[in-house]
């Protein structure tokens, strides 16, 4: 094994690949979260490089956000064996706010967008405002003061 | 039991998956041999798989071990339905005569 494997072997590694599991799974729908922590613990086992099961870990943080939107007002069925024995269908009922992950992305961006250009207008604005000269009342000097004393040591 | 929407949304990656079942369609695969089979990330095949799943593509039951024997957790199992055979089927004769066209 390589010094390259070696660190990719090491224990927090694999701690952090099932938390990254685990939380992946709470985050699920409630119906499906205990069937998928299962699930995606099982397929974790059938990876043997430790950088091919931290990859799968951190695609099921991503599964996680696409199966939210997706199965949010989907009937889907249970996780539980003992529910699904009784051949019911739950609900995966979540409030999953107004928007869409799609609109809210888009949101964000315009968001970002809008105060990058008002971030640009307001440090240019403040630019010009020091770059113009004040304005000075011009005064006509009659006297010019022509004593000077001399230096002390001269 | 309400009637299920068999309308999935084709991607690329949809027909990967669909194409692994279909080799034969009796077969039942878990998530990490489809991962290997099509080369699908995790990310992208485990929505698929319930998508297809409660569009009645699909089925899944839990492998029948006993994890403390096998030395392994039980895997997920999923399998073509006769719908999802029938519908993937379909899909593919589409895309052919859309080629052959």
């Amino acid at each position: 094994m390589s010094q390259r494997d070696e660190r990719w072997t090491q224990p927090g590694l694999e701690v952090a690949t099932h938390w990254l599991i685990h939380y992946a799974a709470r985050r699920a729908p409630e119906v499906l979260s205990s069937r998928l922590e299962e699930e995606w613990l099982a397929d974790l086992e059938s990876r043997s490089s430790a950088l091919s099961r931290l990859r799968l870990a951190l695609g099921c943080c991503w599964a996680t956000v696409v199966i939210v939107n997706e199965y949010a007002r989907i009937r889907v069925p249970a996780a539980s064996p003992v529910v699904a024995a009784r051949g019911y269908i739950t609900r995966a009922d979540r409030n999953f706010g107004y928007f869409s992950l799609r609109s809210g992305t888009l949101f964000l961006i315009l968001g970002l967008h809008a105060a990058l250009f008002c971030g640009l207008i307001t440090t240019f604005s403040h630019t010009r405002e020091l770059a113009t000269q004040p304005n000075l009342p011009n005064q006509v000097l009659n006297t010019v003061p022509i004593e000077m004393t001399a230096l002390p040591g001269r | 039991m309400g009637k299920k929407d068999t309308n999935v949304r084709m991607s690329l990656q949809t027909l990967r998956v669909l194409e692994a079942f279909l080799e034969n369609p009796t077969v039942q695969l878990a998530g990490a041999e489809v991962h290997q089979r099509c080369g699908i990330a995790s990310g992208t095949l485990y929505p698929i798989l319930l998508r297809l799943e409660s569009a009645g593509w699909f089925v899944s039951q839990w492998e029948s071990v006993d994890p403390s024997i096998a030395g392994r957790p039980r895997r997920r199992l999923y399998r073509l339905t006769s719908t999802g055979l029938r519908r993937a089927s379909e899909v593919f004769a589409s895309f052919n005569r859309g080629v052959l066209a």
